[in-house]
């Protein structure tokens, strides 16, 4: 039992496609494993469209109809972490160019034949600005979109085929301007960058988490996955052990193009880290009671007689940067350094270091393994690595 | 129209606290741990990760509503330490495995070779989306569209 929390965590890639990765994991939890794919499928950024102005729409289906297909289509995201700002961060009034994409659809069908509208004839165009309103403080996020951002994925790609949003006829007319938003899918399914996630465990039932329905015999009636050629069948005699646990878990993530799969797995990872951090930080604010939000201490982190918290000298340790206080949400973005000592008298860093090279990912305690690495699925080598999503 | 905002459900309110600690009058080293905002994805890892300690004794987690977003998490320990310092470590492990899987990832990435062509998505070419103010031929329209709003109102 305690052995399996010992060893260290195995990945092993089966399969890495364009859109889709098949991994094995191993010596994790069962809960463990679930969190990670209940993280890739719903609390990873994307943007896509949120808000529909319909100037014409003169074909058979009603707006709504038209405006909730329009919200599915896949927009590329790209590093949306740092790319946008959910507009509830934003300082603006109703959208600016950094918290908000503007696409729009203007089609009209003067021809005999049946015309197709689909997510080529999205157009990407620059977000208007109101000149009334003072341009809020212009952010880093512009800088950080790749050329596709925001593009209908697979607009004008050959092979591709395009989404089609709707079918129209001589003399009817489709004009709109959608708004696009960063968000996640717990707010909305269509943020989510999956569009299947398939989770399985002990393919031969050994655990017996589950009970097969049968009505002779249950080896005709349920055949065995691929995944059972991975792990030894049972034994005809062999007693139920019901002190086993599951062990190797057999993933395959599919995007549905606005992120590429490892970007959707190392994100998801972040993610989770994310929400552990700000727990501990949440646990370290306890007991002084009300530490008030702003107060710099909290914000610029530490007391500094904690000597456990490393700060290293960075700027800002905790995300003095992130509106809604603690872990910045946009932590590659400053370099964002925490540490804990807690354990054991090794001193352990987790960071991760964003736009200046190198991007150190580190942590654990002297871990030759962890110590060793330096990489980043952070910025810049992500290019260098034949990163794409 | 009065439907409270989504991302209430996920994002802690200004100067909400995402962790409470009630400490349990009738059972010696046990608390409850109220975490806000989060869900079972936050709270059974954590579970399990409790129940892996020795020094756990009890650990166990619920969400008490569905519409509710937050759970419970109740912890009792031997004495040694305290359920709040128990947790901390058990985040620290989570958060030293996670970051163990993620090296592991990226070199895993690193050996594979992408099959099948990738397209031009990658997050390289920066600029040329979004300069403000270009030919934009319907004017700043959508300045009447209000943060609450959206298609659902007509
Ligand atoms: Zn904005």
């Amino acid at each position: 039992m305690q052995t399996q929390e010992d060893l260290e965590p195995t990945v092993r890639i089966r399969e890495l496609k364009k859109d889709r990765v098949n991994f094995v994991l191993g010596n994790v939890d069962l809960a463990f494993a679930n969190s990670l794919r209940r993280v890739v499928m719903a609390d990873i950024p994307t943007v896509a469209i949120d808000m529909v102005e319909i100037e014409v729409n003169t074909t058979v289906l009603p707006d709504e109809f038209i405006a909730h297909r329009l919200g599915m289509v896949p927009l590329n995201s790209s590093n949306c972490e740092e790319a946008i700002k959910y507009t509830r961060d934003c300082t603006c009034l109703a959208g600016c160019p950094y918290c908000s994409l503007m696409l729009h659809l203007n089609v009209a069908c003067h021809d005999d034949n049946t015309m197709d509208v689909t997510s080529d004839h999205l157009d990407l165009v620059p977000f208007p600005t109101d000149p009334e309103q003072q341009n809020p403080e212009p952010g880093e996020e512009l800088a950080q979109r790749g050329e596709l951002f925001g593009q209908p994925v697979g607009k004008h790609e050959p092979g591709v085929p395009p989404v089609l949003i709707c079918k129209i006829r001589k003399g009817q007319e489709l004009k709109m301007k959608c708004t696009a938003k960063k968000g996640i899918a717990k707010e909305h399914a269509k943020w989510s960058p999956c569009s299947a996630v398939s989770f399985e465990y002990d393919p031969h039932n050994k655990l017996r988490h589950t009970t097969h329905w049968y009505e002779k015999s249950i080896k005709e009636e349920w055949p065995l996955s691929e995944n059972a050629l991975e792990e030894e069948p049972p034994r005809e005699d062999e007693a139920f052990d019901f002190n086993a646990k599951p062990n190797k878990f057999y993933f395959e993530v599919e995007t549905d193009g606005s992120l590429g799969p490892q970007e959707v797995v190392m994100r998801g990872l972040a993610e989770l880290q994310t929400k552990l951090a700000n727990l501990i930080l949440g646990l370290k604010k306890q007991p002084d009671g009300e530490i008030l939000a702003n107060d710099p201490q909290v914000n610029g982190h530490v007391p500094a007689a904690e000597p456990s918290w490393a700060g290293g000298g960075q700027q800002s340790a905790w995300g003095a940067g992130a509106s809604t206080g603690g872990w910045p949400t946009t932590s590659r973005g400053n370099a964002s350094q925490w540490g804990s000592g807690s354990d054991g008298g090794a001193t352990s860093g987790w960071a991760r270091s964003g736009s200046d090279g190198g991007a150190t990912s580190g942590w654990g305690s002297g871990s030759a393994t962890a110590a060793a690495t330096t990489t980043g699925w952070a910025s810049p080598s992500r290019q260098t690595n034949g990163w794409n999503s | 129209m009065n439907a409270p905002a989504r991302h209430e459900l996920y994002v802690l309110e200004d100067g909400e606290k995402g962790v409470e600690v009630t400490e349990d009058t009738k059972i010696p080293n046990a608390a409850t741990i109220k975490i806000v905002k989060q869900d079972h994805t936050l709270g059974n890892m954590l579970r399990a990760q409790l129940l892996s300690m020795p020094q756990v004794l009890f650990a166990g987690y619920k969400v008490p509503h569905p519409l509710h977003p937050y759970f419970l998490l109740k912890i009792q320990t031997d004495g040694t330490i305290t359920p709040q310092a128990i947790l901390e470590q058990a985040c620290t492990k989570l958060i030293g495995t996670m970051a163990a899987l993620e090296t592991k990832f990226k070199r895993e990435f690193s050996y594979k070779d992408v099959e099948g062509a990738v397209g031009g998505v990658g997050a390289g070419g920066v600029g040329g989306v979004g300069g403000p103010g270009a030919d934009d031929p319907y004017g700043g329209g959508a300045g009447r569209w209000g943060r609450e709003r959206d298609y659902l109102d007509f």
